[in-house]
């Protein structure tokens, strides 16, 4: 009869490179958030304004009557990523809060520091779970819209007309993204409750856009949008998209303001994701 | 997701161990902002097991996390077999880590967390799932797998951090404080493993502030307090010195009463008193006290015991001691 070794025995397959840690740490958190059923119910109504503008399109390209008020412009993408910022708020707090505040809860960061993963790698991995679900409450259904667009319509010609479509909508949901993910990142950081950091969150985006309203509407000037990152992205998109500016505000100034924010947000996060809380 | 091949760590263990340093720390010193954390640390540290020992923010942990490489030193340097250990993590992957904390998500289970751990190693899923079942095996802890974190024991907590530690099979384990909280029984039995590892060819750097825990591991160990190294070598040195100062121990049990009475019948008890649902007892000869509490354990005639702990004061003595000579 064989006798079989019943001890430790040693891993013999393979193992992969390091620096690829930040994937595990986004495949698990992918993996968690689409386990909750409240989050799938979430993004089933991000979802539902892209079926409405599908429909719009379609009645646009085969109801000559419903053409001339509901055909599709380059303004009605525009409209749709303004839209979609509510849900790129709510996202943002579902996915956002707990992120690093639930590890700095449950004391993991020490532990997956301890392990081949470098800081910057956790962080990547984080960013890119919030990132891909931002993503595709923005960008996947924009692109969509503009590619249903040609196929009801038959012909590239809108397409054609409005090339730089294409090229907007991606770099104004970069930036929308941007901003809601590394802004989130830095306040889960900064705290042990998920709940706070929600809270904090919204807070900033409406404090912000309080204060402006509060100064616009004794002064009378909207220079001061750079105040609220709200305003900010508002004032970019339409910039993005060859809109007339929103506010009395430089392009320079905006980008100014949101590179800023995030800059400020990559300093939150060095100063804080770190294996070991020092307290001084 | 590519691949590289398999580095085994255990294999070049004996050769780190030939070699000699596993760790080697120079002129190491780490301060948070005022406060000194080490000072001026200039060790090495050998294959097998080494002994970290001394009283609760001796620097220990600090020692530890510089180890690890989850700290920068703020001056000096440390290596780990030989490689700068600070913003390396091809080292860490050769390194298995057990804080003192608990550290872990109390709604998953601990197959699922050691599992998720384990990938960070870069283990397929499929791997990483069958290495995490060995490891909690290893820690005795296979058939509470399935449990959520949150409903184990102190001491079963203990263990899925260790799990978590040897799962990638690491030629060096760290183990920050690793017997605190566990039962007599688990105790003797950890103590075991963590020899059977040494045996097999890992190297362990164990901490504790209880002199008898380091004891009965290895009799190499390293005597740290205030951020300092006092004294390095074999135990026995300060054995004496130590079994001068009467040892606290605090035992939670099912029965602190009949717990009280085994103890008041033994001649080197010095004192007693409760606490809600323990005993603290100090006694004058804590190796006689030790086995006898564990075979009090084993017989289970005073009721269950589930917590030993012994607060540092008596090795805090000893260091006052030291630090006056």
């Amino acid at each position: 009869m064989p006798i079989h070794d019943q001890g430790y025995r040693r891993y013999l397959g393979s193992r992969a490179a390091v620096g690829r840690g930040w994937l595990v740490i986004t495949k698990a958190g992918i993996r968690t958030v689409l386990a909750k059923r409240s989050f799938i119910g979430l993004m089933l109504l991000a979802w539902a304004p892209f079926v409405v503008r599908a429909v719009q399109i379609y009645i646009a390209a085969n109801f000559a009557q419903a053409a001339s008020f509901l055909a599709p412009k380059a303004e009605t993408f525009r409209e749709y990523l303004g839209q979609q910022g509510i849900f790129v708020f709510f996202v943002t707090i579902y996915i956002g809060a707990g992120l690093i505040a639930n590890d700095r809860r449950a004391n993991a960061l020490q532990v997956y520091l301890s392990k081949p993963l470098t800081r910057a790698e956790y962080v990547a991995g984080k960013f890119a779970i919030l990132f891909l679900f931002l993503v595709a409450v923005t960008w996947v259904p924009a692109i969509l819209l503009l590619i249903i667009q040609i196929l009801f319509a038959g012909s590239f010609t809108f397409f054609r007309e409005n090339i730089f479509l294409l090229p907007a909508i991606t770099l104004f949901s970069l930036v929308q993204v941007l901003v809601a993910t590394m802004t989130m990142l830095a306040l889960s950081s900064m705290s042990k409750s998920s709940r706070f950091v929600g809270v904090m969150y919204a807070g900033l985006i409406f404090f912000t856009t309080a204060l402006f309203n509060a100064i616009r509407g004794i002064t009378g000037l909207t220079s001061f949008a750079w105040i609220s990152p709200t305003e900010t992205l508002e004032q970019l998109g339409n910039l993005i998209f060859r809109l007339p500016p929103a506010f009395d505000m430089s392009p320079i100034i905006a980008v100014i303001a949101i590179v800023t924010l995030i800059a400020g947000s990559a300093w939150i996060l060095e100063r804080r994701v770190r294996g070991i809380e020092v307290v001084q | 997701m590519s691949a590289v091949p398999q580095e085994v760590p255990g294999a070049n263990a004996s050769a780190g161990a030939a070699a000699g340093a596993i760790v080697q720390a120079t002129q190491l010193s780490k301060w948070y902002g005022q406060v000194s954390g080490l000072n001026d640390v200039t060790a090495t540290i050998p294959g097998g097991i080494t002994g970290l020992l001394g009283p609760n923010g001796a620097g220990k942990s600090t020692f530890m996390k510089l180890m690890t490489g989850q700290l920068k030193p703020s001056k000096g340097s440390i290596a780990v077999f030989g490689e700068a250990i600070w913003g390396n993590p091809s080292v860490y992957s050769r390194i298995g880590f057990c804080p003192e904390q608990d550290a872990f998500y109390d709604r998953m289970t601990g197959l699922e967390w050691v599992t998720a751990l384990v990938r960070l190693n870069g283990y397929s899923e499929t791997e990483a799932v069958a290495a995490a079942k060995r490891a909690l095996d290893q820690v005795d802890l296979i058939e509470a797998a399935g449990k959520k974190i949150g409903a184990y024991s102190k001491g079963m907590r203990q263990r899925v951090k260790m799990a978590q530690a040897l799962v990638h099979d690491p030629a060096l384990l760290i183990l920050d404080e690793p017997l605190t909280g566990m039962d007599p029984l688990m105790r003797r039995r950890t103590i075991r493993l963590i020899k059977d590892w040494a045996r097999a060819g890992k190297h362990i750097i164990v901490s504790s502030h209880i002199l008898h825990e380091i004891e009965s591991m290895t009799s190499n160990i390293l005597l740290i307090n205030n951020g300092r190294i006092l004294a390095e070598g074999n135990v026995h040195a300060i054995r004496d010195l130590i079994d001068t100062h009467p040892h606290t121990v605090f035992v939670r049990g099912a029965d602190p009463r009949a717990l009280a009475r085994r103890f008041l019948a033994d001649d080197d008890l010095l004192s007693l008193r409760f606490e809600p649902g323990a005993v603290i007892i100090e006694t004058a000869k804590p190796d006689a006290f030790y086995a006898r509490l564990t075979d009090l354990a084993a017989t289970g005639e005073a009721g269950s015991i589930d917590e030993v702990t012994s607060p540092d004061d008596n090795l805090q003595a000893v260091f006052r001691y030291l630090v006056k000579q």
